[in-house]
């Protein structure tokens, strides 16, 4: 038969030695961390506005088989031709929505993967380089071409 | 290799089933949703350096499937947008945590209000396109 051991002395007060060994645990300071997590907050409530009032602009205002290449011309500027004020104000509005859709994307990529690889360092690590330079190449096309403008429409004719 | 995946997934459905259901949904309308903007953000940047390719991406947009595809985009970014909300209010509101499902609920029925007009408009703008010039 199994015996129960009840103690029969209570536990040793805690004595000056046993109360110095008790430290405050250092808190981990990862600001790293501490900043994404933020800035998904942030960035999620600017792009709710940002992106469902571009989603439902080119959705339902215009349309989808409404959209043409002149459009975007119009909106972004021809390159080489000066830029007015509304274009300012359209590629402010669409680098805002690329740069903060690309680096909630990417931190929401890097979570996923932390959570499914984390414990395989060198999968992670490759899929976050590879994650990283994949989406900073297309952001970079997307900010320059934000920045020069749609081709001229001639070009286009041309094709 | 995907061993995790396949444990993540089935030990996920059969924890805690309901907030579990929205934390999949979650992860993986964010994923479908970054994989179309890396795509869209190419393809709109391509108006810029490749204009051939760029009038070739926006014909597709006007293809049946991607018709079929922008109502599961719209779909993935309202819930994505709202439930997101529910979390970053409720992380920073720790008195609602017991009203957890009141605050699932209300999100649910916010995406529904949002989302079922948005998908008729959708759908009737693609078929009436589709009706009148046919499928190409």
């Amino acid at each position: 038969m199994a015996s129960v051991t009840v103690p029969t002395t209570a536990p040793a007060a805690p004595t000056d030695r046993t109360i110095r060994r008790v430290r405050p645990i250092p808190q981990p300071r990862n600001n790293f961390e501490r900043a994404m997590w933020l800035f998904m907050r942030f960035s999620g409530l600017a792009l709710l506005f940002l992106a469902l009032s571009h989603f439902w602009m080119q959705h339902i205002i215009i349309g989808t088989h409404a959209i043409t290449v002149g459009d975007t011309a119009l909106r972004w500027g021809i390159s080489g031709n000066p830029v007015t004020l509304e274009q300012v104000i359209w590629r402010v509005y669409y680098a805002a929505i690329l740069i903060l859709a690309v680096g909630h994307g990417i931190n929401g990529v890097r979570q996923v993967a932390y959570d499914y690889f984390g414990h395989r360092p060198g999968v992670y690590k490759g899929l976050m380089t590879v994650v990283v330079a994949v989406a900073g190449l297309i952001a970079l096309g997307g900010i320059a071409a934000l920045i020069v403008g749609a081709a001229s429409l001639s070009a286009t004719a041309a094709r | 290799m995907f061993t995790p995946l396949t444990t993540a997934f089935g030990e996920g459905m059969r924890y805690k089933a309901k907030g579990n259901i929205l934390w999949l949904l979650h992860r993986i309308s964010g994923l479908g949703i970054v994989l179309f903007l890396g795509f869209h953000i190419f393809g709109m940047s391509m108006s810029a350096f490749n204009p051939p390719l760029h009038e070739q991406m926006l014909d597709l947009y006007k293809t049946p499937l991607f018709s079929l595809g922008e109502l599961a985009l719209a779909a993935l970014l309202v819930f994505h947008a709202v439930n997101g909300t529910r979390i970053a209010i409720l992380e920073l509101r720790p008195h609602l945590w017991e009203k957890q499902e009141v605050a699932t609920r209300y999100s649910l029925i916010i995406v529904g209000v949002l989302l079922v007009p948005t998908l008729v408009i959708m759908a009737a703008k693609s078929l009436s396109h589709y009706l009148t010039y046919g499928f190409k």
